[in-house]
């Protein structure tokens, strides 16, 4: 039965048909809960009686660094789903999504680079969870690497997807760092389990910052996406007939 | 049996395979006093880094054509064709690999470590660690040169270096445990039982990889 959904709901060509009703509606939504909790963070919100101004960049730290890690899981799913059922559209997605969790990875590193220097006096520390994002942005590129390294889309694909899932040991250990290890990088503020250590007059426009953020990432792993199909279907008639 | 005599013999006529990364690791671990000579007497602060950095860089050495010769003159081929169990096949070429170059160099860890502290009990413990981080290595890079079995060792061992990271985090927790005495054990547990999910997982992955390169 989940055979037969994925197959039917994952064909390429299904797949641009549900881009193409959805992408702008996703777009635009993302962009003004973005805008909206951007400006409320930024403008509207007090100074934090420790950190003064310069935590407002967690606005665009947070979203970046949840999504670096998210996009990593997205992958291994993407990953699991190719090498089980054979889903093109999942290899197409793991590829699609490499460089754009490369991305969010490098903004993670940089925008926390940028608040280090206020809060902890120094942009960078060989610290566990700056150094284990550091250790996933190379390997989103080392990723990528295998990848074009190989003119062979499938073959490329297969080893890709082993490699992600093999990767993804690090995810946890990125995760779990700053409770394992004595750092200087602070607990997580919001989990799932208990009540978020952040005051809510921050706590909203943060949420509303990283739903806007995972909106706009997955309208660019939409368009990604669409790119990968269109290079890998260029032969087949219906891609002929869409374009 | 018969499989582990067959790679045990095929390495042991290739002196440059199992020979090089032992002398590699010697010249690092001789390097290292000579880079800092005006701190003779410091020299352990940076010993034990040196050391894990040095095991990383003779596995990963040890591994650069662990499958390139049986991919060229087609065995690899053949021995997926024959046999059943090829990941117990490639789970056994890393066994040997490791007896006859993980040993070695552990055991040269040991002996440097005892040499440069003069520190018997703080180098004893150095030689399991050795031990066991040589193989969880070794199936890592075994890993990357399989994904990159025609393209280069420098691209698998790029991709999986990463993976590898980790283990060297748990060795200067492990080592800082030890020299200050606390629950330094725990951290041979974590890293044996990081290497009985690895030596299992690895074959396995590893087939599935070089049947999807000869495909």
């Amino acid at each position: 039965m989940i055979k037969k959904f994925i197959h039917q709901f994952a064909s390429p060509k299904t797949f641009l048909l549900q881009v193409e009703r959805s992408y702008s509606f996703i777009f635009f939504t993302s962009l003004c809960i973005y805008v909206f909790s951007i400006v409320w963070g930024l403008l509207f919100t007090p100074e934090d009686f420790v950190q003064g101004n310069s935590y407002r960049i967690m606005y665009l730290h947070v979203p970046a660094s949840f999504l670096s890690q998210s996009l990593y899981i997205a992958m291994a799913v993407s990953s699991v789903t190719y090498l089980i059922w054979r889903v093109k559209l999942a290899a197409y997605l793991v590829i699609a999504i490499a460089p754009i969790g490369a991305m969010t990875t490098f903004i993670a590193l940089i925008s926390g680079s940028i608040w280090g220097i206020p809060t902890w006096g120094t942009w960078w520390q060989w610290d566990a969870r700056i150094t284990s994002t550091l250790i996933l942005f190379i390997m989103y590129l080392g990723l990528i690497s295998l990848h074009n390294s190989f003119s062979n889309y499938e073959k490329a694909d297969k080893l890709l997807s082993w490699l992600v899932i093999v990767g993804a040991v690090n995810i946890p250990i990125i995760k779990k760092s700053v409770d394992w290890w004595s750092t200087l990088h602070q607990s997580a503020s919001i989990t799932l389990t208990e009540k978020p250590s952040i005051d809510p007059v921050m706590l909203y426009p943060l949420i509303g910052a990283i739903i806007g953020f995972f909106g706009l990432i997955v309208c660019l792993i939409l368009m990604s996406s669409k790119n990968q199909i269109f290079i890998r279907e260029k032969n087949k008639s219906w891609v002929k007939d869409y374009v | 049996m018969e499989i582990l005599k067959i790679e045990f013999l095929k390495l042991r006529k290739k002196t440059r395979i199992w020979l090089g990364p032992i002398l590699v690791f010697w010249l690092i671990m001789i390097a290292y006093p000579l880079t800092v000579e005006l701190l003779q007497d410091r020299l352990q602060i940076g010993f034990f880094s040196v050391l894990w950095i040095a095991i990383l860089i003779s596995m990963m050495l040890a591994t650069e054509d662990i499958f390139t010769e049986d991919y060229n003159d087609g065995s690899l081929e053949q021995t997926i064709i024959q046999e059943s169990s090829f990941q117990v096949g490639i789970g056994l070429k890393v066994f040997v690999y490791w007896f006859l170059i993980g040993i070695p160099v552990s055991l040269l860890s040991f002996i440097f470590s005892f040499g440069t502290t003069q520190n018997f009990e703080l180098s004893l413990p150095i030689f399991p660690l050795s031990l066991i981080s040589s193989y969880i290595f070794l199936n890592i890079f075994v890993l990357g040169n399989s994904l990159s079995l025609n393209k280069g060792s420098v691209l698998g061992a790029l991709v999986t270096m990463p993976i590898a990271l980790p283990v060297l985090i748990v060795l200067g927790k492990g080592m800082t445990a030890l020299q200050f005495d606390i629950n330094f054990e725990s951290f041979i547990l974590l890293l044996l039982g990081s290497l009985s999910i690895i030596i299992v997982l690895i074959p396995i992955v590893v087939s599935y990889i070089i049947k999807a390169h000869l495909e």
